[in-house]
């Protein structure tokens, strides 16, 4: 008798969860950034889970979750570079002060 | 040719599309396109007229529209009476036009004036050869449409402007009850075409309420048209468009389309006795009430727009008393005797720049021509025994005397009465006495003004002799196939009662106006007040504008404010709605991603757990 | 299987805890250290669920090389300023209660969702098992994925190095 699948699918959701509510909060961009890779965090729970109980359980959905890591890596070197080019320049990183998208 | 009459109106309407389109450039040679092109009308109406003398009626029609099982149909017909009127409306047409050239002689807007005049002889002429209601009701209206553009035709005088706005609004009135009383018709009969409508008439397939509300609602279009009692007010302020056009639409032509309507569709009025009886009543009624304020009024044009409306109210009355001949008998002869009268007081205006009758006077001298032609015309409305008048108006006498209304056969003996007095006052107070303004210039008008006259004052004298107590060819020929009277029998002391009326009012003017033996106020200080009563008309204006006007007045200060707090008041709520909701939306977008993030989230939320509630079915 | 349960629960509490203290934690620093935890757990969690490669990918990936390019990020910057939490108070409950239904409406879907069928083998030679799929089924995204890092690497150094150049000029 095994975890069933609805507890890693429920682990992940909360996991998801946080990471939403804590991108839509921080202050920090650094922060924010890192939230985004929790929720992804998230989704790779779900794809491994699934690889293992899923309809079609098999390899595919862990190899999926390697994709999406190192997608999730790439984006995080370009997010860090985008955050110190911008700290360059407006000497912040605080997110509410960068508006520049209403202009 | 009578196969080909349906020509005969296009001729102006050409005249009036070449005039819009060519007419800034041929400038006063317009008048040549007109005159030309309404002269081939007339020869062709007379053409048709001789053809139509000896052959039965024709007919031609068209099927237009079918709708379900109902065929709608255009097309002419020619019988008697189309005949008749396309003769006379042709021919005063032509006049006019001719009469134009020398009156609107340096008028700004001469070609429009000529454009407008096509257009009015193009309807006009339509008009009176159309086989069916709808076709008629058509017409009726561009005729309308004719009318309300010549009385505007000085659109800068203030006082004309008005006055085509209350000749259109007025005949609206009219011609709402014509529409009602044609839907009437056609919800019985289930066609608009005459014949079919006389068809069902004799079958008794209609039932005499129908017919009865119809006929009565048709003769309110009638009113309206013709100027009769209550809705006579236009008329005379129609007076403001140039004289011409008072002679052509407001005396000759389309004035009378009421009276036409009414004769056309007489096997209706005849099958209703309560219809025939409210013909003869208000003709009665607007012929002595019309011929009263022409009493006392000392505007030329308006005297003789009053006397128009008494006549019209006279035709009514014989139509109304079963005297169709008589009534079209008048008809034709009015036609030829108002519009000489018209023309000749356009004369007159024209050469003493004035309106007024107390300023006039000693014209008989200057105005070699117009003088004599005016008092034909004057002898001919008047009953002078051997001109036309006298002839039409005996046959109305008779008729209405031997179709036993002797109340009415009185009222009109008065009105002949007022008339000849009325029409001789205004004849002596023009043409008679001394100037009494110093108008040096007075000068006789043109051969092309008096021309027209002439030819209008021949006919005033002769047209009476086509239906005489001795021989009727004209009555004869119009009830042809039908079981009218061509002639009405009645005592022969009637047309000496008729003589001697209109001798004494013409005796009457004479010794006041004329000889001055009476003193000219001897009526106004007696009786101060029935003068003013005259002189106002009866106060009718006034009464409408405190009535009808206020009403309305009123009913539209409430749409106003119902649109100004409802709808606007709506209208407003909705854009200031908008713009709250945009300035909320525009405090959303603050730039800041996270903003932006939240509200998508909650938005997604939303619509999940509207998902979920549903079970993802909306 | 007892065990397995208990090594969930540890492994699912750790992780949340680690993403609570997150949330609530003042200083930068402490947020990413906190989330090391998660991300170790997360691992912990893979190895459950018989992904013992993806397991140490994570491990190697994210506890390592992220964690350490965030702290890096952090130091190169204003690390001494607080995380606070930004926005007015109605936008961030707005958040929440955003956050909570969708996470209430998941819930109720996923809550009895078990397909029952159970992959077996995955734990056997998992590491060639991904080899053989990546090579043969998986070629062309694979290299796709190697083009996707190339950009990425070379769009953060031109991000990066432009204000430089620009200074230089």
């Amino acid at each position: 008798m095994s975890v069933p699948l609805s507890a890693y699918l429920v682990f992940a959701l909360l996991l998801f969860c946080i990471g939403l509510y804590g991108a839509l909060t921080k202050r920090n961009t650094v922060i924010v950034l890192i939230c985004i890779e929790l929720m992804l965090n998230a989704v790779n729970v779900n794809l491994v889970a699934f690889s293992k109980y899923g309809v079609n359980p098999g390899i595919t959905g862990q190899l999926f979750s390697l994709f999406t890591i190192t997608v999730a890596a790439a984006e995080v070197a370009v997010g860090l570079a985008i955050l110190i080019a911008l700290y360059r320049n407006r000497k912040t990183i605080h997110i509410d002060e960068v508006d520049t998208m209403k202009r | 040719m009578m196969e080909n009459a349906w020509l005969i109106p296009l001729f102006p309407f050409v005249s009036f599309v070449v005039l819009l389109v060519v007419g800034k450039q041929l400038k006063e040679r317009s008048a040549y396109v007109g005159m030309l092109l309404t002269f081939i009308s007339l020869i062709y109406a007379l053409g048709v007229l001789y053809e139509r003398w000896t052959a039965p009626t024709y007919k031609q029609a068209y099927t237009w529209l079918t709708i379900g099982n109902v065929q709608l149909t255009v097309g002419f017909e020619v019988n008697a009476l189309n005949a008749l009127m396309l003769v006379v409306v042709s021919l005063v047409s032509f006049l006019v036009h001719t009469y134009a050239k020398g009156y609107m002689h340096g008028d700004e807007r001469f070609p429009v004036f000529y454009a407008y005049l096509g257009l009015f002889t193009f309807a006009m002429l339509g008009l009176v050869i159309s086989p069916n209601l709808l076709q008629t009701y058509m017409f009726w209206e561009l005729v309308g449409l004719g009318s309300f553009l010549l009385i505007g035709f000085y659109f800068y005088k203030e006082e004309a402007k008005a006055a085509a706005k209350k000749a259109f609004i007025m005949t609206r009135i009219g011609d709402v009850g014509l529409l009602i009383g044609m839907i009437l018709l056609f919800l019985e009969v289930g066609s608009f075409e005459y014949e079919a409508i006389f068809a069902a008439l004799q079958n008794g397939n209609i039932s005499t309420t129908i017919i009865t509300l119809s006929a009565i609602l048709i003769f309110v279009g009638a009113v309206g048209k013709s100027g009769q009692f209550p809705l006579h007010t236009w008329l005379p302020d129609a007076m403001e468009g140039p004289t011409p056009v008072s002679a052509l639409i407001h005396a000759a032509t389309m004035v009378a389309a009421g009276v036409y309507l009414v004769a056309t569709l007489f096997p209706l009025y005849e099958a209703s006795e309560t219809a025939m009886m409210t013909v003869a009543y208000v003709g009665g009624f607007t012929a002595i009430f019309a011929a009263s304020i022409g009493l006392v009024q000392t505007d030329i044009k308006r005297v003789l727009a009053y006397s128009t409306v008494s006549q019209l109210g006279y035709m009514m009355l014989a139509l109304g008393s079963a005297g169709y001949v008589a009534g079209i008998f008048h008809l034709m002869t009015h036609a030829f005797f108002k519009a000489l009268l018209f023309l000749a007081a356009g004369s007159v205006i024209h050469a003493v720049h004035t309106q007024n009758i107390e300023q006039m006077g000693g014209l008989w001298k200057k105005m070699k021509w117009t003088a004599p032609l005016f008092l034909i015309g004057t002898l001919a409305i008047s009953g002078f025994p051997l001109f036309s008048g006298f002839f039409s108006k005996d046959e109305i006498l008779l008729a209405a005397w031997t179709h036993g209304h002797v109340g009415l056969f009185i009222v009109a003996v008065i009105a002949a009465f007022f008339t000849a007095f009325y029409m001789f006052r205004l004849f002596f107070l023009v043409f008679a006495g001394e100037a009494r303004t110093n108008v040096h210039d007075v000068h006789e008008s043109p051969m092309v003004m008096v021309l027209p006259m002439i030819v209008l004052g021949v006919l005033a004298v002769v047209s009476g002799y086509v239906q005489t107590p001795w021989g009727a060819f004209l009555g004869e020929w119009l009830t042809e196939g039908t079981n009218w009277h061509a002639h009405a029998e009645g005592p022969s002391w009637i047309m000496i009662v008729a003589t001697i009326v209109s001798l004494c009012g013409i005796a009457l003017a004479w010794l006041i106006y004329g000889k001055q033996a009476i003193a000219r106020d001897w009526l106004s200080s007696r009786f101060p007040m029935t003068y003013n009563v005259l002189m106002n008309k009866y106060y009718v204006d006034e009464f409408y504008g405190l009535t009808v006007m206020r009403a309305t007045a009123f009913i539209s200060l409430l749409f106003e404010y119902i649109d100004r707090f409802l709808v606007e008041g709506i209208a407003r709520s909705l854009a200031a709605a908008t713009r709250g909701i945009g300035r909320i939306g525009s405090r959303l977008q603050n730039g800041q991603v996270q903003m932006y993030g939240t509200v998508t989230i909650v938005a997604l939320a939303i619509l999940v757990v509207i998902f979920a509630v549903t079970g993802g079915y909306l | 299987m007892s065990g397995q349960y208990l090594a969930f629960f540890v492994l699912a509490l750790i992780a949340l805890g680690g993403g609570i203290f997150m949330l609530n934690l003042n200083k930068v620093v402490h947020m990413v250290v906190a989330l090391v935890f998660t991300f170790v757990s997360i691992a912990g969690i893979y190895v459950l669920l018989s992904a013992e490669f993806v397991a140490a990918v994570q491990v190697l990936i994210y506890s390592g090389a992220i964690t350490i390019i965030m702290l890096f990020g952090i130091m190169l910057t204003r690390h001494q300023d607080d995380g606070q939490s930004t926005g007015s108070p109605l936008r961030k409950a707005l958040a929440l209660l955003g956050t909570v239904a969708f996470g209430a409406v998941m819930y109720i879907g996923i809550r009895t969702l078990d397909f029952g069928t159970e992959a077996v083998g995955l734990h056997e030679n998992n590491t060639e098992q991904i080899g053989i799929a990546l090579y043969s089924k998986y070629v062309i995204p694979f290299e796709l994925t190697s083009v996707l890092l190339l950009v990425a690497l070379i769009g953060a150094v031109i991000l990066a190095k432009k204000d430089d150049k620009e200074e230089g000029e």
